[in-house]
């Protein structure tokens, strides 16, 4: 490790109604690999927007080679060293490698664009990175690993000092790890100063020099990660105070028949293998980091996406769901975790969203029996204590607290008995928050069946009976509520 | 002017459809006025000739445009069956009213291909639309060996589908028009089709994660839009009596632009049956009047695309004045 060559110090920044930064600190050296590491919504990606001068800070200092600085856009930070390499990565897919690199700043011969120019000086990056690519191959051809290098080729022709690697690994295989690994390494004996943003316990380990640990916005210290274990970090990062009453026993009944089994699911790279049972009238919460493939099983469940193999049985009956449609049929309903998209319709009214799933119920002759839509859809707005104007409202004009609840106005119009609730406190303010436990809590009371993903810690330990906890698109561990407790569902969290 | 908007009156009726009526008023007197003479019945004929089947085609696609999508093969297609049926009875000697049925029997046939290739087979409507509107040419000129279908003349035997357009003065076909239009109001506003509809325009995800399955319901767009340019065939030919192979590609145009001023959205989600009818009858006596007033009928494509491009505008100003 050499001298400092960025400092970020007292970082505060605050969002409406969120306090995302808390006074962090974060201190690079020259030729270190410097994790940054917190649970999701720690912070981690808001800190490393401010640095890059995506987000403006509201205080604190930023030193960078000896200078402080403060850069207005990326492109600012980008000519002066500082290159982030996204986790999802900004290429185009139709154009080769060298064009890829060089975009925006392409050489010139006259008026035409210097493809050969550019090759060549693609070819010289990846010789210097010690990678085999062929830079006039479309970028479309590569793997996601390949990718990935092309993009940090990106970063070094920058001529970067330090770069930061948002979840590198996330979408790689091992042998690609392996490589990426080697990468870094080399970037590091260069004296890059390297920020590594990672979930993957055991790759910190391997790769990284010192650790620094968010949570919830705050600073809660810098390691050297060689003199500390995996269980340190974990405590580090979920070491909070919960303020809300955790459950402290299971709601369900002994004896609740189990009301959905799903055996050996398999769709897509997120959901590997995996099995769970829901009893009648149990919350089952299921815990993870991001992308651990949590919501892509719940689509999968619910006939949204293409599932590859595994089967579901609903109320001890073996089913076959495909489809949105026949998901509902089987008394299943699924409140989206992006309300604006999958949720609701926006443009429409509360009455037009409650009685979608179940319009059927709505139409006597040919028509659509307006009194009887009005009277139920004000029914379940009393019962939920929705807060609106009238059933004509658009829902576009309601909070984010009031819209979850037209969405579960929608399923219990259904008369769904199983519902999935994907993080259903996202995006809705605290007040909102707790009547909406509340109501999940009644639901359960009275048979329903729920199913909540759920990506804060609080939440999860507050309202499950039971959890299961994704990693990879597999289930590492299914706990009881009696013995849960924040490291050890982190510690399933981040098993590899 | 926000408390007049607000007024329970005025907001049923829709503010715009009353701007738009305004328009069409101030259209007539202004073309009046510098033509020169008060347009006479002879001018108003022609052009509620021309809003009859450019009404049944606005109608229409109001449908498919309400979901996000477009369809511009709505005019081959309505002379496409206007040549079929006229040689199904002119050379094939076919009765006259099967013929008619025929017409829509086309009609309803091209809608039900552009809902299989656009709801089913998941292609982008501009291009599933444009592959039927060739189609429809082809088989139009192929059916028909590349030759007019003369249908009967008024007098003649057989003449009676111009009842369909005008009836001893009476303009039939306005009132025929104005019929379906509110049959197409009640659909598109008191049934689940224009329901399902209008929502998959809005966001097709949700609904379809409401466990509605919107291939059908998107297909049924089409189809209801294919099956009103058949409708729109029968006064189509009631007009012009000889049906040329070929043409049809301006129907489309001015029928999407029709909706357009109407106030439907271009991206789906908000339609107006109401506006689209008005639209048509501004379009039409825009080309009457241009006539009248002495230039040549091109002219009208300008306005037209100046009139389209402003109340478009006006839609996206307004649409991002409610964000």
């Amino acid at each position: 490790m050499g001298e400092v060559i960025l400092t970020m110090k007292g970082i505060d920044k605050s969002f409406p109604g969120v306090h995302a930064l808390d006074h962090v600190d974060l201190e690079v050296r020259r030729g270190e690999v410097h994790a940054l590491m917190g649970e999701n919504g720690a912070g981690k990606s808001t800190l490393m927007k401010v640095l890059t001068g995506i987000y403006t800070k509201d205080s604190g200092t930023i030193t960078y080679e000896g200078k402080e600085v403060e850069f207005h856009n990326p492109k600012e930070a980008q000519e002066a060293g500082i290159v982030i390499v996204h986790q999802e990565l900004n290429m185009m897919n139709h154009l080769t490698v060298a064009q890829n690199i060089f975009i925006g700043r392409e050489f010139m011969k006259g008026i035409l664009i210097d493809d050969a120019k550019m090759n060549e000086e693609a070819r010289k990056l990846f010789r210097q990175l010690g990678i085999d690519i062929d830079p006039a191959e479309k970028m479309g051809n590569l793997t996601v690993g390949k990718q990935q290098m092309c993009e940090i080729a990106k970063a070094i022709s920058h001529e970067a000092k330090v770069i930061i690697f948002d979840e590198p690994s996330a979408a790689l295989t091992e042998a690609e790890i392996e490589e990426l690994f080697k990468i870094i390494r080399d970037l590091r004996d260069k004296q890059l100063g390297i920020v590594y943003i990672s979930h993957r316990m055991d790759e910190i380990k391997v790769i990284t020099d010192r650790v620094t640990v968010m949570r919830d916005g705050g600073y809660v210290g810098t390691l050297i990660t060689a003199d500390c274990t995996k269980s340190d970090i974990i405590n580090m990062m979920v070491g909070r105070v919960i303020y809300e009453e955790p459950k402290t026993h299971s709601m369900v009944a002994p004896d609740a028949p189990v009301v959905l089994k799903v055996e050996h699911l398999n769709a897509g790279k997120m959901v590997k293998d995996v099995s769970f049972e829901l009893h009648k009238g149990e919350i089952l919460g299921f815990s993870g980091l991001m992308g651990a493939g949590r919501t892509e099983t719940a689509r999968a469940v619910f006939g949204a996406d293409r599932k590859e193999s595994g089967d579901i049985y609903v109320n001890g009956k073996k089913v076959e769901i495909n489809s949105p449609e026949d998901a509902v049929k089987c008394g299943i309903g699924y409140l989206s975790e992006d309300r604006k998209r999958y949720g609701i319709v926006v443009g429409k009214s509360v009455a037009e969203n409650s009685t979608m799933a179940s319009l059927l119920d709505f139409v006597s002759g040919l028509f659509i029996d307006k009194k009887k839509e009005v009277e139920v859809t004000q029914k379940y707005i009393d019962r939920l204590k929705t807060k609106t104007p009238g059933v004509d409202q658009l829902v576009v004009n309601l909070s984010g607290g009031n819209q979850q609840k037209v969405v579960i106005a929608k399923w219990l119009v259904k008369n769904c008995d199983i519902l999935i609730f994907d993080e259903p406190t996202r995006g809705i303010d605290v007040g909102a928050k707790s009547e909406i436990y509340h109501l999940m809590n009644e639901l359960a009371a009275e048979g329903k069946s729920i199913i909540m993903i759920s990506s804060e810690m609080p939440e999860i330990l507050r309202m499950s009976d039971r959890i299961v906890v994704m990693c990879e698109g597999r289930k590492t561990a299914e706990i009881d509520i009696a013995e849960a407790t924040q490291e050890k569902i982190m510690h399933a969290a981040t098993l590899r | 002017m926000e408390n007049f908007k607000n007024k329970p009156l005025i907001k049923k009726l829709g503010f715009n459809r009353i701007i738009l009526c305004g328009v069409l008023i101030l259209m007539y007197f202004v073309f009046s006025l510098f033509s020169g003479r008060m347009l006479g019945s002879g001018d108003i004929k022609n052009a509620l000739n021309m809003a009859d089947y450019l009404g049944f085609l606005a109608l229409g696609v109001t449908f498919v445009i309400a979901t996000g999508g477009i369809d511009f093969s709505i005019g081959p297609v309505m002379v496409c069956a206007g040549l079929i049926a006229g040689r199904l009875l002119v050379t094939f000697g076919w009765p006259l009213w099967i013929a008619l049925i025929m017409c829509v029997v086309v009609g309803c046939l091209f809608g039900v291909l552009n809902g299989i290739l656009v709801a089913y087979m998941g292609l982008p409507s501009f291009i599933s639309s444009m592959a039927s509107m060739m189609l429809a040419k082809g088989v139009g000129s192929v059916f028909t060996h590349v030759q007019n279908s003369n249908w009967p003349a008024s007098g003649e035997a057989n003449s009676w589908y111009k009842y369909f357009v005008t009836y001893n003065g009476i303009p039939t076909g306005l009132i025929f028009l104005l019929v379906v239009a509110v049959l197409c109001t009640i659909i598109l506003n008191k049934t689940k089709i224009g329901r399902y509809i209008l929502c998959i325009g809005s966001n097709r995800e949700a609904v379809r994660l409401s466990g509605v399955d919107t291939r059908k319901w998107e297909a049924l767009a089409y189809i209801i839009c294919g099956t009103l340019a058949g409708i729109g065939a029968i006064t189509y030919v009631g007009v012009i009596t000889q049906v040329q192979p070929g043409l049809g590609d301006e129907f489309n145009n001015n029928a999407i632009a029709s909706c357009v001023m109407g106030g439907t959205s271009m991206a789906g989600g908000v339609a107006s049956i109401g506006g689209t009818f008005i639209g048509v009858l501004i379009i039409s006596l825009l080309r009457v009047g241009i006539q009248a007033m002495g230039f040549r009928p091109d002219y009208q494509y300008i306005i037209t695309g100046i009139i389209v491009a402003l109340a478009v505008f006006a839609d996206i100003r307004s649409s991002a004045r409610k964000k």
